[in-house]
């Protein structure tokens, strides 16, 4: 049994009065790449913001790497949680994208030799070494997204949460990203993605946790989840494109939970032999 | 730092301070403003500030003004310790007077902003033959201050998440860690401004010199009575100023601190 990373027992959540979360419950273990997605307002962000300590419970529990967050500062647990938020022009700051990079790794204290090696190690991943002394508002918006990413990962955290990381991504820079997810699961990372994106899940999350009105609606495998319509409808998501052609073709006898396009091909072939 | 916004946002109620026209209340705003720019002396600045009470009690919003005044308190405390220190004589009452000069201000401008919609306010310059550009800068500066305060916040947690830590450091270091939080603050804004300019120019934002207004603006009985009594009030507090007719008590300072 591998180690439980992040547990939420119960929690609830109001801002000003207005219930955000109401009654999660929830347990993350080391190495998953799990998608939380959810409608506008559902308490995706909410939720995630526990994870490092930016929102206390009002009621319930947040431990994380077995500390409860109630006992922690954000710094504490910054250091092994990293938080990428969804808007890089909201912490993007420095005068080079170099010192971008290391302004994180400076905060929690590391050696000189470490920093240096840490940012050039950042930059290569996410492609940016060749703009280290630009300014960080001269890049494009998919560049600057890619130096907020950086410089959240020069500190190797154990867990990495992504806030909607492929809102406003063109085609490649979804690639991109979905590499990187593939290179932090092989480094054993435990990661997490708030997303609206089906189709980017549809390929690529081993779990999906699905939010309505502040509760989870669905926990499960990607299969199960996406090709559940009902729920689908009650958190406002299209199911994937292949999924939704599997629907159609259903009374034809194409099996509801197909999800790839060669399963698809497959199961029609199947269909159209018989 | 939440609540000194709410001091200032318009609450939709129903009572005679809020039907006041906008622009019998700017005129108490004007006034007010001016007397305690003109007085030095404690008492006027005190009995200044003493006015808004019952119309903050009138119009129902004693709450948010209230808490408006407590969350002042670290400001009052700022102005309270730098002009006792910066002073050669009279140091605690001419302190002490900046302290009532200040919370008088912010007060007549709570009241104000606690009752008058944004809207009403522009349409009211508008009338007095502002300019559109400079009535519509002024609304769009207050709509979008608890859009500036959301945008803080986000900026504040994602630089938290990068293992920033406010609170830590010397003096010198704690002024220092406000640096990754105002240049995304500021250059965002920027952004959005240029954004939000744009977005008016593409609706024809400045095509014709005059405009229609959808609502018009209508003095009544009580807005008279109300003016009458503003500018009887503080014109005589003026007059008496300006003229040297203060009374004895009105003059009265505070004793010299060692």
């Amino acid at each position: 049994m591998t180690e439980i990373v992040v547990e939420v027992k119960d929690l609830y959540y109001s801002y000003n009065s207005q219930p955000v979360l109401q009654g999660v419950n929830l347990k993350i273990r080391r190495g998953e790449i799990i998608a939380i997605m959810g409608e506008n307002g559902a308490g995706k962000t909410t939720l995630i913001k526990h994870f490092n300590g930016l929102l206390k419970p009002k009621r319930g529990s947040v431990k994380v790497f077995g500390i409860d967050t109630r006992n922690a500062s954000v710094a504490e647990l910054s250091r092994k949680v990293g938080l990428v938020f969804q808007n890089p022009d909201h912490q993007l700051f420095a005068e080079t994208v170099e010192k971008e990079v290391e302004f994180a790794l400076r905060n929690f204290g590391f050696e000189e030799e470490v920093v240096k090696k840490r940012v050039e190690w950042a930059l290569n991943l996410m492609g940016l070494a060749k703009y280290r002394n630009r300014s960080p508002f001269t890049l494009s918006v998919g560049e600057r997204k890619r130096l907020a990413i950086a410089s959240v990962l020069s500190y190797d955290p154990e867990l990495i949460i992504f806030d909607e990381p492929t809102a406003g991504q063109d085609f490649l820079q979804k690639e991109r990203i979905a590499e990187l997810l593939n290179l932090l699961r092989t480094r054993g990372k435990t990661v997490i993605i708030v997303t609206h994106d089906v189709e980017f899940v549809a390929t690529r999350f081993e779990r999906v946790i699905v939010m309505s009105q502040g509760k989870i609606i669905g926990d499960g495998s990607f299969r199960e989840i996406l090709s559940n319509s009902e729920i689908l409808e009650k958190a406002r998501l299209l199911p994937p494109q292949i999924v939704k052609c599997a629907w159609l073709l259903s009374d034809i006898g194409v099996p509801r939970d197909t999800l790839y396009p060669e399963e698809l091909v497959r199961k029609i072939e199947e269909v159209i032999r018989r | 730092m939440n609540y000194i916004f709410e001091g200032f946002k318009f609450k939709k109620k129903n009572t005679l301070i809020h039907d006041l026209d906008p622009r019998a209340k700017f005129i108490y705003l004007i006034m007010s403003f001016i007397s305690a720019l003109l007085f030095t002396e404690p008492i006027p600045l005190v009995i200044i500030f003493l006015t808004s009470l019952p119309l903050v009690i009138i119009a129902k919003t004693l709450k948010e003004w209230s808490r408006s005044m407590k969350s002042l308190s670290l400001f009052v405390t700022f102005i309270f310790i730098l002009n006792l220190l910066s002073m050669t004589e009279n140091r605690l009452n001419y302190a002490f007077s900046m302290v009532f000069r200040f919370l008088a201000l912010t007060s007549a401008f709570s009241v104000f902003f606690l009752t008058t919609t944004p809207d009403d306010f522009m349409s009211a310059l508008e009338e007095m033959g502002l300019p559109k550009e400079y009535t519509l800068m002024f609304t769009m500066s207050m709509r979008f201050v608890p859009t500036l305060a959301r945008d803080l916040q986000i900026i504040v947690d994602a630089q938290k998440s990068r293992g920033l830590e406010l609170e830590k450091g010397s003096l010198i270091k704690k002024v220092r860690n406000y640096v990754p939080i105002l240049i995304p603050l500021i250059i965002y804004e920027i952004r959005r401004s240029i954004m939000i300019a744009e977005a008016l120019e593409a609706r024809a934002f400045g095509a014709l010199r005059k405009t229609t207004s959808y609502t018009e603006l209508k003095m009544g009985i009580r807005d008279y009575i109300f003016i009458f009594i503003v500018v009887f009030f503080f014109g005589m507090l003026i007059f008496l100023k300006i003229f040297g007719y203060l009374p004895e008590w009105m003059m009265i300072k505070l004793p010299e601190i060692i």
